[in-house]
């Protein structure tokens, strides 16, 4: 795919501007670390990209997007929802089909998950709801990731783990992550956020730890 | 304190109830009051299950047309709740809903005649605005999440079967089941008007003065709305829907011919009828608006502001007997059961036994009302002070209840009383029924007297009153930012 | 398993109407002046007799209220009905071609009783207008209202002395809703006055059924003609040629003696529309008729 370039980025809350205006060229291959302080507008930039990309990217939000009253396999089929009838949504729901349930079932296993496949999602703890979530972005299978803070709820080798698979799995990603070495080491690109402006934007190879941390 | 809006429209409308006692007509009529009361209890404790061998078919009738109303109801309701956000769909619907059950079987038995569909209709019709109402309130409620993050292009009925549905099902199904409580209720008091539900042997024990008949079909309601957790299953319900038409009984045949007449003839007003025209229009409508619908209005609101008043005073003494905080376990089970008996008992049947203890004036009605309305709002508020955590050094007896409970409660209180308004008065309008001078008074008197038109101007009148206080409930609600989850 | 339920429903719901259709019984009602108990024992006696001589099948079924009972007979869901005079003229202006056939031997002439609780005070007279000064401002209930001679005759009569609306006239009106709660209410003090049906007095004194200390009758009403057997004109097209006529001569030959004193009446006799003029024009002049 094409890399996309966004122009003239601008958010307001409550009349107040929190983004902007702000301009990010994105290139194929572009693994972006979003780097600042809570509250620098991480989470609003990545919600304005999702609106721009819609179509071809996955989206991890912050509070995760489940429905809590569906099973851990409802939640992860949803990332494919478009990719079938009607119909067959709707029987899914009273009965999966075997070659999805398989599809899932292998996914899950990867995240370490299976056992809970059908459990309610509201019965979930932090950790396992943030990976059903992971779950559902690699299900869809989109070519851009876009997530905020996916590994937060997630111990030191489990982040590991996972920022591995999404690595691995999208060719492109934008991902807003508050641990510097995370993003240090899983990413290509550091771009720092601080005041709704582009405060930083280099390849990750030629940052240490110490320079991201002068945008806190 | 005084300040505060809460309580300043509190002591409003007490004010209005005050004059409004000077205004009613609230006599105890009969000689030995507390005689027949006392001869009812005995009734009650010495009760005969075997009367009448109708006794359980009507029993079995009255769950087949609360099945059939409730469940044609909540489909229709549905699919009216996801068209809900337009205006003429929120006006039909609130219209629908402003008439009572009662007036909704006699509109369809002067030309359904004793069919089963008009007990079918007459339930499912205004259980149909009540369910499009709360459905889309609890679909709008629903968390937005899921729905932005479902990847564009997804179908909307699977994206509504996905994030939607599932987020607001547990809500839908307990207000369901609510409902269906509720339809017991109305499906009983059917009887009334000729039905073969309960109500029908009720009335005809009841005034007959055969109290330990009437207690053995009264208790036999308290069990069957008591157990519902025990027979309302889900595995059962497909049972009981596929087989609730099949009980409702063979009623009469319904006469085609009976619908065109009613609509073309019988709901015209006489003068258009008779050819007099728009002028003979006039008189014929400021004589049954200066007659009829003045009188009516003014006894349903001075009526309906009583009992809206006697309500909550009930429901602040009643939440006690409830609320962890207060007594042991065994006078909270007996506080339990004393409420559920009130809540369960329609309005309709306590009206109608306690007028025919009292005789006919007010007080019977506002009696009524308020046991059952102040039951369902003193359970409710009961079951809110059971969640509070006092702080464990607090103070007891009466200080906790007006120092840490009532003002913690209070509003939800409020929030409460002012959506059950709008379901006082429509039921203080049908009321009248049983011979209280309220707008149900004149409605029955104008079908007694075999003219509909009038029945139906009447009836009308009745909507829009209810349909002015549901907005200025609203309104006050809004007004005082009182917010409450509609399952009372 | 989605098109089975739906199958299932439709196939339930055709049953269910066709049921309701199918048979071709003959239906009566009765106005319900009484208390049902009797209404029901009274009118399955009647059913049975009509069954036994018209060989068809005969059903009553009971109402609620007077207007339920015409509403039925006017949609064609009872073919015949015991009216009172006032409901019976309402339901013949409804239905053309409907006719009275039979009545009470003791409907011709009729009464209505005015009563009084004895700790009321009022005393017995001849004349209703002897009475102005004991009634006015006590408590009065009548029967039904659309009852002949618990709501039409004595609020006629009423009017007509004392030249006021009832609830002018008297403190409280009420509708107890038959001729037999109107005596227990009266009886029990409710009421200080009531108006009931005098073959009702009659029966209940009869049965010692009335606390005859409690309540006692203090006027009488002049006669007027009141219940009768009305029946539609198209059952003969509906139950074969002559069927009209076959059902009156079984009424007017019930001798059933049982059957006959739980009316009560001594028996049947051949009635006609044109008896209740009288009745129709009261009514205008009332204003319940239009």
């Amino acid at each position: 795919m094409k890399g996309f370039n966004l122009l003239g980025l601008t958010a307001s809350f409550g009349g107040k501007r929190v983004i902007g205006p702000l301009s990010l060229q994105v290139n194929p291959g572009d693994k972006i670390a979003l780097v600042g302080k809570s509250g620098a507008g991480k989470s609003t930039l990545i919600r304005l990209i999702h609106e721009r990309v819609n179509r071809e990217s996955s989206l991890i939000p912050q509070d995760l997007g489940l429905v809590n009253a569906l099973s851990v396999f409802h939640n992860v089929f949803m990332g494919q929802l478009d990719r079938h009838s009607t119909w067959y949504n709707t029987l899914t729901l009273a009965r999966p089909f075997s070659k999805d349930r398989e599809a899932v079932h292998s996914l899950l296993q990867s995240l370490g998950m299976t056992e809970k496949l059908w459990i309610p999602a509201a019965s979930l703890s932090g950790g396992q709801r943030q990976r059903v979530a992971i779950a559902r972005a690699l299900y869809r299978n989109a070519p851009v990731l876009l997530a905020d803070e996916p590994v937060s709820a997630l111990d030191g080798p489990m982040a590991n783990s996972v920022m591995t698979h999404l690595r691995d799995r999208f060719t492109t990603s934008v991902i807003a992550l508050h641990d510097v070495e995370l993003a240090l080491n899983y990413c290509t690109r550091i771009v720092g956020i601080h005041d709704g402006q582009v405060a930083l934007d280099r390849p990750s190879e030629h940052l240490s730890v110490s320079d991201i941390m002068s945008l806190y | 304190m005084f300040s505060s809006p809460t309580v300043r429209t509190s002591l409003i409308f007490l004010a209005i109830a005050v004059v409004g006692l000077f205004f009613a007509d609230i006599a105890i009529t009969t000689a030995n009051p507390w005689q027949d009361l006392g001869n009812f209890f005995l009734g009650i404790v010495t009760p005969n299950f075997f009367s009448s061998e109708g006794l359980m078919t009507a029993l079995l009738r009255t769950v087949a047309f609360a099945f059939v109303g409730v469940v044609s109801g909540g489909i229709c309701g549905f699919l009216l709740a996801l068209v809900y956000r337009f205006l003429p769909v929120r006006m039909f619907c609130a219209f629908i809903r402003a008439i009572h059950e009662l007036f909704w079987a006699l509109i369809f038995l002067q030309f359904f005649g004793f069919h089963p569909l008009t007990g079918v209709l007459a339930i499912a019709i205004p259980y149909a605005g009540i369910f499009a109402k709360v459905y889309s309130e609890i679909l709008e409620e629903a968390d937005p999440e899921p729905g932005r993050v479902l990847p564009p292009g997804t179908g909307n009925i699977t994206a509504f079967l996905y994030a939607r549905i599932p987020d607001c099902w547990v809500k839908m199904r307990t207000y369901t089941a609510y409902r269906l409580e509720c339809g017991l209720r109305s499906s009983a008091i059917l009887g009334f008007v000729g039905l073969p539900t309960l109500g029908f042997y009720l009335e005809a024990s009841f005034s007959q003065g055969l109290y330990s008949d009437a207690g053995a079909m009264l208790i036999l309601f308290y069990v069957l709305i008591a157990t519902m957790p025990l027979w309302v299953r889900p595995k059962l319900l497909p049972i009981y829907v596929l087989g609730a038409p099949f009980f409702l009984g063979e009623g009469l045949p319904i006469v085609w011919g009976n619908v065109q007449r009613f609509f073309t003839e019988d709901i015209v007003p006489a003068p258009l009828r008779n050819g007099d025209g728009l002028t003979g229009l006039m008189p014929w409508l400021s004589d049954l608006m200066i007659n009829e619908a003045m009188p009516g209005i003014w006894n349903t609101i001075v009526l309906t502001q009583i009992a809206l008043v006697a309500t909550g005073i009930l429901s602040l003494l009643a939440f006690p007997l409830i609320s962890n905080h207060f007594g042991g376990p065994i006078r909270r089970g007996a506080g339990h059961v004393l409420l559920v008996i009130t809540r369960s008992t329609p309005e309709y049947i306590l009206a109608y036994i306690l007028l025919q203890l009292w005789g006919p004036s007010m007080l019977p009605a506002i009696v009524a009302l308020a046991l059952h309305n102040g039951g369902i709002i003193g359970h409710l508020i009961g079951r809110q002070t059971s969640s509070i955590e006092l702080r464990s050094d607090t103070v007891q007896g009466f200080n906790r209840y007006s120092w840490e409970l009532v003002p913690r409660v209070y509003r939800s209180f409020l929030a409460f009383l002012f959506y059950r308004w709008e379901i006082i008065m429509r039921e203080t309008a049908i009321l009248g029924i049983l011979g209280i001078y309220t707008l149900g008074f004149y409605v029955d008197s104008a079908i007694q007297n075999i003219r509909f038109d009038r029945a139906m101007v009447l009836i009308l009148v009745t909507a829009l009153l209810n349909i002015g206080v549901d907005t200025l409930g609203r309104y006050i609600r809004r007004k005082l930012a009182l917010q409450t989850m509609p399952t009372c | 398993m989605a098109s089975n339920l739906i199958r299932k429903l439709v196939l339930s719901s055709v049953l269910f109407f066709t049921t309701a259709a199918s048979a071709e019984t003959f239906v009566f009602t009765a106005i319900p002046d009484e208390d049902q108990t009797k209404l029901v024992e009274r009118f399955s006696g009647v059913a049975d007799y009509l069954s036994e001589q018209l060989n068809v099948d005969v059903r009553y079924i009971p109402v609620k209220s007077y207007a339920a009972a015409i509403t039925a007979f006017r949609n064609n869901q009872v073919q015949l009905a015991w009216f009172g005079g006032l409901s019976g003229v309402q339901a013949r202006r409804l239905v053309p071609g409907s006719e009275a056939i039979a009545q009470g031997v003791e409907d011709e002439a009729f009464e209505t009783y005015f009563i009084a609780n004895t700790n009321s005070g009022i005393k017995p007279a001849d004349k209703l207008a002897d009475l102005k000064d004991q009634l006015q401002g006590k408590t009065f209930t009548f029967g039904s209202k659309g009852s002949t001679s618990g709501r039409l005759m004595p609020e006629f009569y009423l009017r007509d002395t004392f030249g006021k609306k009832p609830e002018d006239f008297f403190s409280r009106v009420g509708f107890s809703g038959n001729h037999t709660r109107t005596l227990r209410l009266v009886e029990a003090g409710t009421y200080d006055v009531g108006a009931l049906n005098f073959q009702v007095w009659n029966k209940e004194l009869g049965d010692g059924s009335i606390d005859t200390d409690s309540v006692q009758v203090i006027w009488k009403t002049p006669a007027y003609p009141d219940y009768q057997w009305t029946i539609r004109g198209d059952v003969n097209e509906r139950f074969g040629e002559g069927f009209k006529q076959r059902v009156t001569d079984a009424l007017l030959n019930l001798k059933d003696p049982a059957l006959l004193e739980s009316f009560p009446r001594s028996g049947f006799i051949p009635a006609s529309d044109d008896d209740y003029e009288p009745i129709r024009k009261t009514a205008e002049e009332i204003g319940i008729l239009d």
